[in-house]
Protein backbone atom coordinates (compact mmCIF):
# COMPACT_ATOMS: atom_id res chain seq x y z
CA UNK A 1 0.00 0.00 0.00
CA UNK A 2 2.55 2.53 0.63
CA UNK A 3 4.86 1.58 -2.10
CA UNK A 4 1.83 2.15 -4.45
CA UNK A 5 1.29 5.87 -2.71
CA UNK A 6 4.92 6.58 -2.89
CA UNK A 7 4.93 5.44 -6.85
CA UNK A 8 2.21 8.04 -7.20
CA UNK A 9 3.81 10.57 -5.46
CA UNK A 10 7.24 10.43 -7.12
CA UNK A 11 4.86 10.73 -10.66
CA UNK A 12 3.20 13.49 -9.66
CA UNK A 13 6.82 15.11 -8.12
CA UNK A 14 8.22 14.39 -12.33
CA UNK A 15 5.38 16.46 -13.63
CA UNK A 16 6.39 19.61 -11.20
CA UNK A 17 9.57 19.17 -10.83
CA UNK A 18 13.39 18.51 -12.34
CA UNK A 19 14.51 15.44 -13.07
CA UNK A 20 18.54 16.66 -12.12
CA UNK A 21 20.10 14.80 -9.20
CA UNK A 22 19.43 16.54 -5.97
CA UNK A 23 23.16 17.22 -5.72
CA UNK A 24 23.49 19.17 -8.82
CA UNK A 25 20.51 21.74 -7.60
CA UNK A 26 22.39 22.32 -4.37
CA UNK A 27 25.61 22.90 -6.21
CA UNK A 28 23.48 25.36 -9.01
CA UNK A 29 22.04 27.00 -5.64
CA UNK A 30 25.11 27.38 -4.27
CA UNK A 31 26.75 28.85 -7.72
CA UNK A 32 23.92 31.37 -7.96
CA UNK A 33 24.88 32.73 -4.15
CA UNK A 34 28.86 33.13 -5.37
CA UNK A 35 27.73 34.40 -9.10
CA UNK A 36 25.31 37.07 -7.21
CA UNK A 37 28.38 38.37 -5.02
CA UNK A 38 30.95 38.13 -8.19
CA UNK A 39 28.90 40.36 -10.20
CA UNK A 40 28.57 43.06 -7.69
CA UNK A 41 29.04 45.64 -10.59
CA UNK A 42 25.55 44.86 -11.42
CA UNK A 43 23.89 45.03 -8.61
CA UNK A 44 25.88 48.19 -7.23
CA UNK A 45 24.68 50.09 -10.58
CA UNK A 46 21.06 48.76 -10.45
CA UNK A 47 20.73 50.14 -7.08
CA UNK A 48 22.08 53.24 -7.49
CA UNK A 49 19.99 53.40 -10.81
CA UNK A 50 16.94 52.89 -8.44
CA UNK A 51 17.82 55.54 -6.23
CA UNK A 52 18.90 58.01 -8.64
CA UNK A 53 15.91 57.22 -11.25
CA UNK A 54 13.16 58.26 -8.30
CA UNK A 55 14.47 61.29 -7.24
CA UNK A 56 15.58 62.37 -10.97
CA UNK A 57 15.03 66.01 -12.10
CA UNK A 58 14.24 67.11 -8.27
CA UNK A 59 16.79 69.71 -7.03
CA UNK A 60 17.13 67.77 -3.77
CA UNK A 61 17.53 64.73 -5.39
CA UNK A 62 18.49 61.35 -3.47
CA UNK A 63 18.45 63.59 -0.31
CA UNK A 64 14.84 63.85 -0.36
CA UNK A 65 15.25 60.73 1.88
CA UNK A 66 16.94 62.52 4.43
CA UNK A 67 14.52 65.50 4.42
CA UNK A 68 11.77 63.44 4.33
CA UNK A 69 12.77 61.19 7.66
CA UNK A 70 14.16 64.64 9.09
CA UNK A 71 10.59 65.93 9.56
CA UNK A 72 9.18 62.93 10.52
CA UNK A 73 11.52 62.16 13.45
CA UNK A 74 12.15 65.46 14.80
CA UNK A 75 8.62 66.35 14.61
CA UNK A 76 7.64 62.92 16.49
CA UNK A 77 10.75 63.54 18.67
CA UNK A 78 9.45 66.65 19.96
CA UNK A 79 5.33 65.55 20.51
CA UNK A 80 6.38 61.84 21.72
CA UNK A 81 8.88 63.26 23.95
CA UNK A 82 6.44 65.08 26.29
CA UNK A 83 3.91 62.79 25.30
CA UNK A 84 6.45 59.96 27.33
CA UNK A 85 7.70 62.79 29.86
CA UNK A 86 11.25 62.41 28.43
CA UNK A 87 13.20 64.93 28.04
CA UNK A 88 13.70 66.30 24.77
CA UNK A 89 18.10 66.12 25.05
CA UNK A 90 17.32 62.42 25.93
CA UNK A 91 14.37 61.51 23.79
CA UNK A 92 15.74 63.06 20.41
CA UNK A 93 18.74 60.46 20.44
CA UNK A 94 17.06 57.39 21.30
CA UNK A 95 14.14 58.18 18.92
CA UNK A 96 16.15 58.87 16.00
CA UNK A 97 18.81 55.91 15.95
CA UNK A 98 15.68 53.76 16.40
CA UNK A 99 13.73 55.14 13.08
CA UNK A 100 17.20 55.02 11.32
CA UNK A 101 17.77 51.61 12.43
CA UNK A 102 13.60 50.65 11.74
CA UNK A 103 13.49 52.31 8.60
CA UNK A 104 16.66 50.69 7.23
CA UNK A 105 14.46 46.88 8.45
CA UNK A 106 11.28 47.82 7.25
CA UNK A 107 11.27 48.60 3.65
CA UNK A 108 14.22 46.10 3.55
CA UNK A 109 12.07 43.38 4.35
CA UNK A 110 9.13 45.06 2.49
CA UNK A 111 10.68 45.54 -0.92
CA UNK A 112 12.54 42.01 -0.22
CA UNK A 113 9.09 40.15 -0.32
CA UNK A 114 8.15 41.58 -3.83
CA UNK A 115 11.80 41.15 -5.61
CA UNK A 116 11.52 38.53 -7.51
CA UNK A 117 7.67 39.67 -8.62
CA UNK A 118 8.50 43.15 -9.75
CA UNK A 119 11.47 41.89 -11.53
CA UNK A 120 10.18 39.31 -13.65
CA UNK A 121 10.79 41.44 -16.68
CA UNK A 122 14.72 41.17 -16.50
CA UNK A 123 14.25 37.71 -15.11
CA UNK A 124 12.52 36.54 -17.86
CA UNK A 125 14.93 38.23 -20.47
CA UNK A 126 18.45 37.64 -19.03
CA UNK A 127 20.03 34.60 -17.35
CA UNK A 128 21.17 36.48 -14.04
CA UNK A 129 21.82 34.66 -10.37
CA UNK A 130 18.47 35.46 -8.29
CA UNK A 131 20.45 35.99 -5.43
CA UNK A 132 21.29 39.61 -7.69
CA UNK A 133 18.12 40.98 -7.46
CA UNK A 134 18.21 40.63 -3.87
CA UNK A 135 21.81 42.15 -3.20
CA UNK A 136 20.17 44.65 -5.18
CA UNK A 137 17.18 45.85 -3.23
CA UNK A 138 19.54 45.46 -0.13
CA UNK A 139 22.37 47.24 -1.05
CA UNK A 140 19.45 50.33 -1.92
CA UNK A 141 18.45 49.73 1.18
CA UNK A 142 21.71 50.16 2.62
CA UNK A 143 22.89 53.17 0.76
CA UNK A 144 19.27 54.71 1.75
CA UNK A 145 20.00 54.19 4.82
CA UNK A 146 23.67 56.37 4.53
CA UNK A 147 21.65 58.74 3.46
CA UNK A 148 19.51 58.95 6.03
CA UNK A 149 22.51 59.11 9.08
CA UNK A 150 22.49 62.66 8.00
CA UNK A 151 19.41 63.15 10.01
CA UNK A 152 21.79 62.44 13.70
CA UNK A 153 23.81 65.88 12.46
CA UNK A 154 21.27 68.57 14.25
CA UNK A 155 21.66 66.29 17.60
CA UNK A 156 24.70 67.39 17.55
CA UNK A 157 24.49 71.06 18.47
CA UNK A 158 21.38 70.37 20.12
CA UNK A 159 23.07 69.54 23.32
CA UNK A 160 21.73 65.98 23.84
CA UNK A 161 23.81 63.40 25.29
CA UNK A 162 24.76 61.27 22.34
CA UNK A 163 28.47 60.62 21.97
CA UNK A 164 29.90 60.23 18.95
CA UNK A 165 33.03 58.07 19.64
CA UNK A 166 34.16 54.99 19.15
CA UNK A 167 30.92 53.14 19.37
CA UNK A 168 30.39 54.11 15.88
CA UNK A 169 32.58 51.33 14.86
CA UNK A 170 30.20 48.96 16.32
CA UNK A 171 27.56 49.96 13.25
CA UNK A 172 30.22 48.38 11.28
CA UNK A 173 29.48 44.61 12.49
CA UNK A 174 25.62 45.78 12.57
CA UNK A 175 25.11 46.48 9.29
CA UNK A 176 27.07 43.33 8.15
CA UNK A 177 24.51 41.30 10.10
CA UNK A 178 21.67 43.11 8.65
CA UNK A 179 23.01 41.99 5.18
CA UNK A 180 23.31 38.77 5.38
CA UNK A 181 20.44 38.07 6.79
CA UNK A 182 18.31 40.25 4.19
CA UNK A 183 20.22 38.47 1.36
CA UNK A 184 19.18 34.72 3.28
CA UNK A 185 15.95 35.73 4.57
CA UNK A 186 15.49 38.00 0.99
CA UNK A 187 15.98 34.82 -0.90
CA UNK A 188 13.29 32.96 0.99
CA UNK A 189 10.66 35.93 1.25
CA UNK A 190 11.07 36.43 -2.42
CA UNK A 191 10.80 33.21 -3.37
CA UNK A 192 7.43 32.67 -1.24
CA UNK A 193 5.99 36.49 -2.33
CA UNK A 194 6.60 35.03 -5.70
CA UNK A 195 4.79 31.83 -5.61
CA UNK A 196 1.85 32.91 -2.91
CA UNK A 197 0.97 36.35 -3.96
CA UNK A 198 -0.97 37.18 -0.86
CA UNK A 199 2.34 37.02 1.52
CA UNK A 200 3.23 40.29 0.36
CA UNK A 201 0.12 42.08 1.49
CA UNK A 202 0.50 39.91 5.10
CA UNK A 203 4.22 40.72 5.66
CA UNK A 204 3.33 44.78 4.77
CA UNK A 205 0.05 44.77 7.26
CA UNK A 206 2.33 43.04 9.90
CA UNK A 207 5.62 45.01 9.71
CA UNK A 208 3.54 48.12 10.44
CA UNK A 209 2.13 46.30 14.12
CA UNK A 210 6.04 45.02 14.39
CA UNK A 211 6.80 48.96 14.54
CA UNK A 212 4.42 49.54 17.76
CA UNK A 213 5.76 46.61 19.72
CA UNK A 214 9.15 47.14 19.30
CA UNK A 215 10.66 49.63 21.47
CA UNK A 216 11.01 52.65 19.24
CA UNK A 217 9.01 55.47 19.86
CA UNK A 218 9.00 53.76 23.59
CA UNK A 219 11.66 52.49 25.81
CA UNK A 220 12.08 49.02 27.04
CA UNK A 221 12.47 50.32 30.85
CA UNK A 222 8.65 51.48 30.76
CA UNK A 223 8.04 48.00 30.47
CA UNK A 224 7.57 45.60 33.88
CA UNK A 225 9.99 43.62 34.27
CA UNK A 226 8.09 40.23 33.45
CA UNK A 227 6.81 41.67 30.47
CA UNK A 228 10.11 42.62 29.28
CA UNK A 229 10.79 38.63 27.97
CA UNK A 230 8.18 39.33 25.00
CA UNK A 231 10.23 42.20 23.64
CA UNK A 232 13.39 40.22 23.79
CA UNK A 233 12.06 37.51 21.69
CA UNK A 234 11.10 39.81 18.84
CA UNK A 235 14.45 39.61 16.79
CA UNK A 236 13.43 43.04 14.80
CA UNK A 237 14.72 44.61 18.89
CA UNK A 238 17.72 43.32 19.01
CA UNK A 239 18.98 44.14 14.97
CA UNK A 240 17.73 47.69 15.81
CA UNK A 241 19.80 47.52 18.83
CA UNK A 242 22.65 46.51 17.00
CA UNK A 243 22.32 50.40 15.16
CA UNK A 244 20.99 52.56 17.86
CA UNK A 245 23.88 51.34 20.15
CA UNK A 246 26.53 52.17 18.25
CA UNK A 247 24.78 56.01 16.49
CA UNK A 248 23.93 56.88 20.23
CA UNK A 249 27.21 55.95 21.95
CA UNK A 250 26.45 52.68 23.88
CA UNK A 251 27.59 49.34 23.62
CA UNK A 252 24.15 46.83 22.85
CA UNK A 253 23.85 43.89 25.49
CA UNK A 254 25.49 40.46 24.54
CA UNK A 255 22.13 38.89 23.94
CA UNK A 256 21.40 41.16 21.53
CA UNK A 257 24.41 39.90 19.53
CA UNK A 258 23.59 36.04 20.46
CA UNK A 259 19.66 36.50 18.87
CA UNK A 260 21.04 38.06 16.06
CA UNK A 261 23.74 35.37 15.85
CA UNK A 262 21.26 32.60 16.26
CA UNK A 263 19.04 33.95 13.58
CA UNK A 264 21.49 34.46 11.32
CA UNK A 265 22.58 30.54 11.22
CA UNK A 266 18.66 29.87 10.86
CA UNK A 267 18.35 32.21 8.07
CA UNK A 268 21.19 30.62 6.39
CA UNK A 269 20.40 27.10 6.46
CA UNK A 270 16.47 27.66 5.76
CA UNK A 271 17.48 29.82 3.09
CA UNK A 272 20.55 26.80 1.50
CA UNK A 273 17.63 24.67 1.90
CA UNK A 274 14.77 26.02 0.17
CA UNK A 275 17.37 28.01 -2.64
CA UNK A 276 18.38 24.81 -3.57
CA UNK A 277 15.04 22.80 -3.01
CA UNK A 278 13.24 25.66 -5.41
CA UNK A 279 15.45 27.49 -7.40
CA UNK A 280 14.93 26.22 -10.57
CA UNK A 281 10.88 26.84 -10.12
CA UNK A 282 11.16 30.60 -9.45
CA UNK A 283 11.01 31.64 -13.13
CA UNK A 284 7.61 29.29 -13.61
CA UNK A 285 6.31 31.08 -10.23
CA UNK A 286 6.12 34.76 -12.33
CA UNK B 1 33.40 23.99 -29.47
CA UNK B 2 29.82 25.26 -29.46
CA UNK B 3 27.09 22.69 -29.04
CA UNK B 4 23.39 22.40 -27.85
CA UNK B 5 22.39 19.15 -26.69
CA UNK B 6 18.33 18.36 -25.94
CA UNK B 7 16.99 15.10 -24.51
CA UNK B 8 13.68 14.29 -24.18
CA UNK B 9 12.73 18.22 -22.96
CA UNK B 10 9.63 19.33 -21.66
CA UNK B 11 8.58 22.95 -20.29
CA UNK B 12 5.18 22.86 -18.28
CA UNK B 13 3.78 26.10 -16.86
CA UNK B 14 1.65 26.09 -14.21
CA UNK B 15 -0.91 28.84 -14.30
CA UNK B 16 -2.04 30.06 -10.87
CA UNK B 17 -4.76 31.84 -11.19
CA UNK B 18 -7.19 29.96 -13.27
CA UNK B 19 -8.57 27.85 -10.73
CA UNK B 20 -11.00 25.47 -11.78
CA UNK B 21 -11.87 23.68 -15.17
CA UNK B 22 -13.90 26.79 -17.15
CA UNK B 23 -15.01 27.94 -20.41
CA UNK B 24 -11.61 29.47 -20.20
CA UNK B 25 -9.78 26.62 -20.18
CA UNK B 26 -12.18 25.40 -22.60
CA UNK B 27 -11.32 28.24 -24.49
CA UNK B 28 -7.59 27.98 -24.33
CA UNK B 29 -7.50 24.28 -25.21
CA UNK B 30 -9.14 25.27 -28.57
CA UNK B 31 -6.60 28.53 -29.00
CA UNK B 32 -3.62 26.42 -28.05
CA UNK B 33 -4.47 23.25 -29.88
CA UNK B 34 -4.54 21.10 -26.56
CA UNK B 35 -2.10 22.29 -24.71
CA UNK B 36 -3.64 22.54 -21.28
CA UNK B 37 -3.65 19.80 -18.45
CA UNK B 38 -4.20 20.10 -14.91
CA UNK B 39 -1.64 18.74 -12.34
CA UNK B 40 -1.96 17.01 -9.15
CA UNK B 41 -2.57 20.12 -7.14
CA UNK B 42 -5.39 20.90 -9.85
CA UNK B 43 -3.07 23.97 -10.84
CA UNK B 44 -4.11 24.55 -14.77
CA UNK B 45 -0.29 23.78 -17.15
CA UNK B 46 0.43 24.88 -19.88
CA UNK B 47 2.75 22.31 -21.74
CA UNK B 48 4.54 25.03 -24.42
CA UNK B 49 7.38 22.53 -24.96
CA UNK B 50 7.30 18.88 -25.22
CA UNK B 51 9.31 15.98 -25.84
CA UNK B 52 12.24 18.46 -27.60
CA UNK B 53 15.40 16.02 -29.21
CA UNK B 54 17.35 18.63 -30.42
CA UNK B 55 21.07 19.11 -31.22
CA UNK B 56 22.83 22.42 -32.61
CA UNK B 57 26.66 21.83 -33.91
CA UNK B 58 29.46 24.50 -34.74
CA UNK B 59 28.27 26.56 -37.83
CA UNK B 60 24.97 26.47 -37.30
CA UNK B 61 22.32 29.26 -38.30
CA UNK B 62 18.92 27.75 -37.30
CA UNK B 63 15.86 29.67 -37.74
CA UNK B 64 12.53 29.10 -35.68
CA UNK B 65 9.20 29.59 -37.54
CA UNK B 66 5.51 28.48 -36.14
CA UNK B 67 2.55 30.32 -35.41
CA UNK B 68 2.33 32.56 -32.71
CA UNK B 69 2.15 30.47 -29.02
CA UNK B 70 4.20 27.82 -31.17
CA UNK B 71 6.99 27.70 -27.99
CA UNK B 72 9.66 29.36 -30.22
CA UNK B 73 10.58 32.01 -27.13
CA UNK B 74 10.22 29.61 -24.82
CA UNK B 75 12.74 27.78 -26.40
CA UNK B 76 14.60 30.83 -27.14
CA UNK B 77 14.61 31.31 -23.02
CA UNK B 78 15.04 27.75 -22.17
CA UNK B 79 18.43 27.96 -24.72
CA UNK B 80 19.40 30.95 -22.51
CA UNK B 81 18.91 29.48 -19.17
CA UNK B 82 16.08 31.34 -17.86
CA UNK B 83 13.95 28.43 -18.00
CA UNK B 84 15.21 25.06 -16.65
CA UNK B 85 13.36 22.30 -17.64
CA UNK B 86 10.34 20.53 -16.03
CA UNK B 87 11.38 17.23 -17.61
CA UNK B 88 14.69 15.88 -19.64
CA UNK B 89 18.33 17.61 -20.08
CA UNK B 90 19.70 20.10 -21.49
CA UNK B 91 23.79 20.31 -22.44
CA UNK B 92 25.02 23.74 -23.17
CA UNK B 93 29.01 24.22 -24.26
CA UNK B 94 29.89 27.49 -25.24
CA UNK B 95 28.66 31.10 -24.84
CA UNK B 96 25.12 31.88 -25.06
CA UNK B 97 24.42 35.86 -25.96
CA UNK B 98 20.88 36.39 -25.99
CA UNK B 99 19.20 39.26 -28.05
CA UNK B 100 15.80 38.30 -26.81
CA UNK B 101 14.36 41.77 -25.84
CA UNK B 102 16.59 44.42 -27.27
CA UNK B 103 15.16 47.01 -24.84
CA UNK B 104 16.47 45.38 -21.75
CA UNK B 105 17.21 47.77 -19.41
CA UNK B 106 16.52 50.69 -21.50
CA UNK B 107 15.14 53.20 -19.13
CA UNK B 108 13.47 56.57 -20.42
CA UNK B 109 14.39 58.63 -17.72
CA UNK B 110 18.50 57.83 -18.15
CA UNK B 111 20.19 59.69 -21.57
CA UNK B 112 21.74 57.36 -24.10
CA UNK B 113 24.99 57.49 -22.67
CA UNK B 114 23.54 55.68 -19.35
CA UNK B 115 21.57 53.47 -20.99
CA UNK B 116 24.55 51.95 -22.75
CA UNK B 117 26.89 52.06 -19.30
CA UNK B 118 23.95 50.14 -17.92
CA UNK B 119 23.55 47.38 -20.65
CA UNK B 120 26.91 46.92 -21.16
CA UNK B 121 27.26 46.59 -17.01
CA UNK B 122 24.51 43.54 -17.38
CA UNK B 123 26.22 41.70 -19.91
CA UNK B 124 29.10 41.83 -17.68
CA UNK B 125 31.55 44.48 -18.95
CA UNK B 126 33.59 47.10 -17.01
CA UNK B 127 33.65 50.49 -17.03
CA UNK B 128 36.84 50.38 -18.98
CA UNK B 129 35.48 47.63 -22.04
CA UNK B 130 32.19 50.19 -22.28
CA UNK B 131 34.33 53.03 -22.69
CA UNK B 132 36.03 51.09 -25.22
CA UNK B 133 32.92 49.89 -27.21
CA UNK B 134 31.18 53.37 -26.96
CA UNK B 135 32.07 55.02 -29.75
CA UNK B 136 31.21 52.03 -32.14
CA UNK B 137 27.70 52.34 -30.50
CA UNK B 138 27.19 55.50 -30.34
CA UNK B 139 28.47 55.87 -34.55
CA UNK B 140 26.54 52.73 -35.11
CA UNK B 141 22.97 54.76 -33.35
CA UNK B 142 23.59 57.29 -35.56
CA UNK B 143 22.32 59.45 -33.01
CA UNK B 144 25.06 62.07 -32.44
CA UNK B 145 24.05 64.61 -30.00
CA UNK B 146 20.86 63.16 -28.76
CA UNK B 147 23.19 60.80 -27.03
CA UNK B 148 23.59 63.26 -23.81
CA UNK B 149 19.72 63.50 -23.89
CA UNK B 150 17.18 61.35 -21.95
CA UNK B 151 15.72 58.59 -23.89
CA UNK B 152 12.11 60.14 -22.89
CA UNK B 153 12.72 62.86 -25.29
CA UNK B 154 13.77 60.49 -27.78
CA UNK B 155 11.22 59.18 -31.42
CA UNK B 156 10.19 55.92 -31.37
CA UNK B 157 12.77 54.91 -34.08
CA UNK B 158 15.43 56.70 -32.63
CA UNK B 159 14.78 54.64 -29.36
CA UNK B 160 15.11 51.42 -31.56
CA UNK B 161 18.27 52.37 -33.00
CA UNK B 162 19.55 53.37 -29.77
CA UNK B 163 18.32 49.99 -28.30
CA UNK B 164 19.56 48.03 -31.25
CA UNK B 165 22.96 49.40 -31.53
CA UNK B 166 23.43 48.71 -27.48
CA UNK B 167 22.07 45.46 -27.82
CA UNK B 168 24.64 44.17 -30.77
CA UNK B 169 27.90 45.70 -29.13
CA UNK B 170 28.86 41.91 -28.26
CA UNK B 171 30.95 39.34 -29.27
CA UNK B 172 28.41 35.95 -29.70
CA UNK B 173 29.53 32.94 -29.62
CA UNK B 174 25.61 31.20 -29.46
CA UNK B 175 23.65 33.59 -30.80
CA UNK B 176 19.84 33.73 -29.88
CA UNK B 177 17.17 36.08 -31.71
CA UNK B 178 13.54 36.88 -31.12
CA UNK B 179 12.68 39.06 -33.57
CA UNK B 180 15.29 41.57 -33.50
CA UNK B 181 14.97 43.35 -36.64
CA UNK B 182 12.54 46.30 -36.09
CA UNK B 183 11.29 49.96 -37.35
CA UNK B 184 13.90 52.60 -38.46
CA UNK B 185 14.55 54.44 -41.16
CA UNK B 186 16.28 53.03 -44.48
CA UNK B 187 19.30 54.68 -43.65
CA UNK B 188 19.62 52.91 -40.49
CA UNK B 189 17.79 49.53 -42.05
CA UNK B 190 21.12 49.11 -43.92
CA UNK B 191 23.57 49.79 -41.36
CA UNK B 192 21.46 47.86 -38.72
CA UNK B 193 21.29 44.66 -41.36
CA UNK B 194 25.46 44.97 -42.67
CA UNK B 195 26.00 44.93 -38.39
CA UNK B 196 23.31 42.08 -37.78
CA UNK B 197 25.16 40.22 -40.91
CA UNK B 198 28.88 40.74 -39.17
CA UNK B 199 27.28 39.63 -36.01
CA UNK B 200 25.86 36.70 -37.46
CA UNK B 201 28.98 35.67 -39.15
CA UNK B 202 30.85 36.05 -35.83
CA UNK B 203 28.93 33.63 -34.39
CA UNK B 204 29.56 30.15 -33.81
CA UNK B 205 25.84 28.84 -33.66
CA UNK B 206 22.90 31.34 -34.23
CA UNK B 207 19.48 30.32 -33.61
CA UNK B 208 16.89 33.01 -35.01
CA UNK B 209 13.37 33.31 -34.10
CA UNK B 210 10.97 35.36 -37.13
CA UNK B 211 8.05 35.49 -39.10
CA UNK B 212 9.96 36.89 -42.08
CA UNK B 213 10.71 34.15 -44.68
CA UNK B 214 13.51 36.06 -46.53
CA UNK B 215 15.03 36.74 -43.66
CA UNK B 216 15.28 33.15 -42.93
CA UNK B 217 15.72 32.14 -46.52
CA UNK B 218 18.76 34.66 -46.41
CA UNK B 219 20.84 34.11 -42.95
CA UNK B 220 19.91 30.70 -42.07
CA UNK B 221 20.67 27.16 -43.32
CA UNK B 222 18.57 25.21 -41.39
CA UNK B 223 14.94 25.93 -40.21
CA UNK B 224 13.37 24.27 -36.92
CA UNK B 225 9.19 24.52 -37.34
CA UNK B 226 7.43 24.12 -34.18
CA UNK B 227 3.95 23.10 -33.66
CA UNK B 228 2.19 23.66 -30.53
CA UNK B 229 5.21 22.88 -28.69
CA UNK B 230 6.76 20.03 -30.75
CA UNK B 231 8.82 19.88 -33.36
CA UNK B 232 6.66 19.68 -36.51
CA UNK B 233 9.93 19.44 -38.87
CA UNK B 234 13.83 20.45 -38.62
CA UNK B 235 15.73 20.59 -41.79
CA UNK B 236 16.28 22.47 -44.85
CA UNK B 237 14.61 26.07 -44.82
CA UNK B 238 13.01 25.50 -48.25
CA UNK B 239 11.10 22.68 -47.19
CA UNK B 240 10.10 23.54 -43.29
CA UNK B 241 8.86 26.59 -45.07
CA UNK B 242 7.09 24.59 -47.58
CA UNK B 243 5.43 23.10 -44.79
CA UNK B 244 4.66 25.59 -42.67
CA UNK B 245 2.74 27.51 -45.34
CA UNK B 246 0.52 24.30 -46.46
CA UNK B 247 -0.32 24.03 -42.77
CA UNK B 248 -2.05 27.69 -42.48
CA UNK B 249 -3.90 27.36 -45.85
Amino acid sequence: MSTKQEVIHSISETTMDIMIPVASQKQLAFEDFTDGIKKWRIWLLLAYQDIKLRYRRSILGPFWITMSMAITVYSMGYLYGHLFHIPIQEYFPYLIAGMLGWSLLSTTVTELVDTFSLSQVMLKQIKLPYSLYVHRITAKNMIIFFHNLLVMIPLIFFQTNIKMDWHLLLLLPGLLFIYVNAICYGIVLAMIGARYRDIPQIIKSFITVIFFVTPIMWKLDILPPDKQLIVLLNPFYSFIELLRGPLIGYTPHVLNFIIVSAITCIGMVLCYVLFSAHRARIIYWL
Amino acid sequence: MAQIDLRSVYIEFPIYDVSKRSLKKDFLRIATGGNVAQDVNSHVIVSALKNINLSFKQGNRVGLIGHNGSGKSTLLRLLAKIYEPTQGQINISGHISPMLDIALGIELEFTGYENIYIHGTLLGLTKKQINNQLHTIAELSGLGDYLAMPVRTYSSGMKVRLAFAIATSIQPDILLIDEVFGAGDAEFMQRARQKMISLLKQSNIVIMATHSDELIKEFCDQALLLESGEVKYFGPVDTALEIYHKKSE
